[in-house]
């Protein structure tokens, strides 16, 4: 697949109302991710990660400046159309899981397809290939509370690939887990990234996560601080 | 997506359970009240039909306008071919005559001078002819304490009460006291066949039950009645029919000049029935709302907690593309669902111990004593074809209504304020 520029962030801005004056939360940011990047945001908390997360994942718009998810204009879409664009392009991943807890594995996974009305065929496919990706086929009849923190992440991993998206934007998976299971999941998700050429974009200041990524952004008070190419990744 | 949700409703009990009670609970309690309430009302209706009203009653006009003193002079005659002439009009009617009066009932001892004396209701009904359907219609069987129907002129029946309390017994002769229809004073002489107890104080105080023919020999009245009392075969009361009824009855012959033209009254016009048909047929609808607004705010309740529990569940399903609307109205859908199957449940439950009341009823006859209304003392419930649904009513509407108050956060909030606040 083609390495094109699939986000493009210019001069955002990001303005949070509180009491009668305004936070800035993201103040003339600048950016622009690649087709299969492995992309950490990272920085302390307060720094702007997750709003800016949101922001590409279409649940939140800017204040000022363009953000542009593959061709689409974040502050244009309608709730429609954003709603499109989470169901279709964008997977999600949570730092804590955030699986449903009444439903199996397998339903987990699969409800991310039944808001795209494919056949049940189809979605059988997908949900057994999902779990095939994240080695949790012998739990498709599982609940979460039976699942350990690394299988539900897993799951979680699953649930945010079954639709195969083309940016997978996951907000501290590791927070949750012990080091040998953070190892596993990032490594289940770098492993993904290059056979789906899927992007990824992580919010994180776990040292863990940074080791995987090609790419790391700082952030500080709302603004970019430094953009840097890691070149001695893992995997 | 709806088998996603059912199962969903079904494995999360605090999700549906306590909600299913609460619409279950409200359903049945809405099923049986109303069935009980019609129950009790139409046997009230049925009871003062057949006591006193009929379904339509005929009076002569001026009688109607005085009827609380019972004015013999004012009484029908030529009752004979008035019901005959009934009974070619309208065939699908039964027609019966009555005689009511007031009097005093004289018990004498054994010389013949005053034992006792009190005062008496006088019913007079066709006791004799081996085609009435009086004595049935009035229950009288079932009431007789002491002794036997009569079988032959000049025997009575008289309020067990008064018999106890003037000391009785059956066989014992007993003089009435009255009026004829022409003023002068009436004396006559009954044998006591037996004694009656109706359970009510307006039916027992003084009663005094005897045979038409015996009536209109005593007061004078020959083919005479106070009033003709017509009743439809078989079937309750229909106000509608009854309208019709009177009205092309009263135009037919009731004249405004002549005081003693017959006048044809429905039962919903007789004393005081107007008000208990308003209310039995209110009551079932207020009964409803009641219960849609309390089980409203009960369902509102469990609807926010339950709403606060799945609120991680609401952000994933934004963050995976449903939009807040869908999410709004799948809430909803379950609200429906939940709301039927708690109406199910409820009307189950609701019919089966109206089933059991409308066989067996309950009797409070211990409790009224001295109730001066008349209404039966065994409460019974009746089984309608409404009762099936009338449940629903309250029970999905107020799931929905109780949803709808609950989610409307979720429809009202920006997505991204929404999902901040979903703590995903």
């Amino acid at each position: 697949m083609e390495n094109s520029s699939i986000i493009r962030i210019e001069k955002l801005v990001k303005r949070f109302p509180v009491g009668r004056s305004e936070f800035t939360a993201l103040n003339n940011v600048n950016l622009t991710i690649d087709r299969g990047e492995f992309l950490g945001l990272v920085g302390p908390s307060g720094s702007g990660k997750t709003t800016l997360l949101n922001i590409i994942g279409s649940l939140d718009t800017p204040s000022e400046g363009v953000v542009t998810v593959l061709d689409n204009s974040i502050a244009s879409l309608s709730h429609k159309q954003s709603s499109k664009l989470r169901n279709r392009h964008i997977g999600f991943i949570f730092q804590t899981y955030n699986l449903l807890p009444v439903y199996t594995v397998y339903e987990n996974v699969e409800f991310a397809l039944l808001l795209q009305k494919l056949s049940s065929n189809a979605r059988k496919k997908a949900v057994t290939d999902a779990l095939e990706w994240v080695g949790l086929t012998d739990k498709i009849k599982s609940k979460p509370a039976m699942l350990s923190g690394g299988e539900c992440q897993r799951v979680a991993i699953a649930r945010s690939m079954v639709k195969r998206p083309e940016i997978v934007l996951a907000d501290e998976p590791t927070a949750n887990l012990d080091s040998k299971n953070s190892h596993h999941i990032l490594q289940t998700m770098k492993s993904l990234n290059k056979e789906l050429n899927t992007t990824f974009i992580f919010a994180t200041h776990d040292e863990k996560v940074m080791q995987y990524l090609n790419r790391k952004v700082s952030l500080e008070d709302g603004q970019i601080v430094k953009d840097e190419l890691m070149k001695n990744s893992k995997n | 997506m709806i088998r996603f949700l059912l199962k969903g409703i079904l494995r999360d009990r605090s999700r549906s359970l306590l909600p299913v009670i609460v619409v279950a609970l409200g359903v049945f309690l809405t099923v049986f009240m109303s069935g009980w309430f019609q129950g009790i009302m139409g046997d009230m209706i049925d009871m003062n039909a057949r006591f006193s009203s009929g379904h339509v009653k005929i009076m002569t006009r001026a009688y109607d306008e005085n009827s609380g003193q019972a004015p013999l002079d004012l009484a029908l005659l030529d009752v004979a071919s008035l019901k005959k002439q009934l009974y070619v009009e309208y065939p699908d009617m039964e027609w019966v005559e009555r005689i009511r009066s007031g009097g005093l009932l004289d018990v004498p001892d054994e010389n013949g001078e005053t034992r006792g004396q009190g005062p008496a209701m006088v019913t007079a009904i066709d006791l004799l002819s081996p085609e009435s359907r009086e004595v049935d219609r009035l229950n009288i069987p079932d009431a007789i304490v002491k002794g036997e129907l009569p079988d032959q002129p000049g025997e009575t029946l008289i309020s067990d009460d008064f018999a106890e309390k003037f000391e009785v017994a059956i066989g014992d002769e007993v003089t009435l006291f009255g009026s004829t229809m022409n003023g002068s004073m009436m004396f006559y002489t009954f044998t006591v066949s037996g004694t009656i107890r109706f359970g009510n104080t307006l039916l027992d105080r003084g009663a005094i039950f005897i045979d038409i023919k015996d009536a209109q020999l005593a007061m004078d009245m020959e083919d005479g009645a106070t009033e003709i009392l017509g009743y439809f075969n078989n079937q309750p009361y229909i106000d509608e029919e009854a309208m019709a009824l009177a009205t092309s009855y009263n135009e037919k012959y009731s004249l405004e000049e002549d005081e003693f033209s017959p006048k044809m009254i429905r039962l919903a016009e007789a004393a005081g029935m107007a008000d208990y048909l308003a209310i039995a047929e209110n009551m079932v609808g207020m009964m409803v709302f009641i219960f849609i607004i309390a089980m409203s705010i009960v369902l509102w309740n469990t609807g926010l907690l339950g709403g606060l529990r799945r609120y991680s569940e609401f952000g994933v399903r934004l963050a995976l593309g449903e939009e807040k609307k869908h999410i709004y109205r799948t809430t909803l859908w379950e609200a429906v669902l939940i709301g039927i199957i708690g109406s199910i449940v409820g009307t189950i439950f609701g019919l089966a111990l109206s089933y059991r009341l409308q066989a067996h009823g309950v009797d409070f006859s211990g409790m009224m004593d001295n109730l001066g209304v008349m209404m039966p003392t065994v409460f019974r419930a009746v089984v309608t074809p409404s009762m099936y649904v009338v449940g629903f009513i309250p029970g999905v509407l107020a799931t929905v209504m109780g949803s709808a108050l609950a989610g409307f956060a979720i429809y009202k909030r920006k997505t991204a304020q929404l999902f901040n606040e979903l703590e995903v």
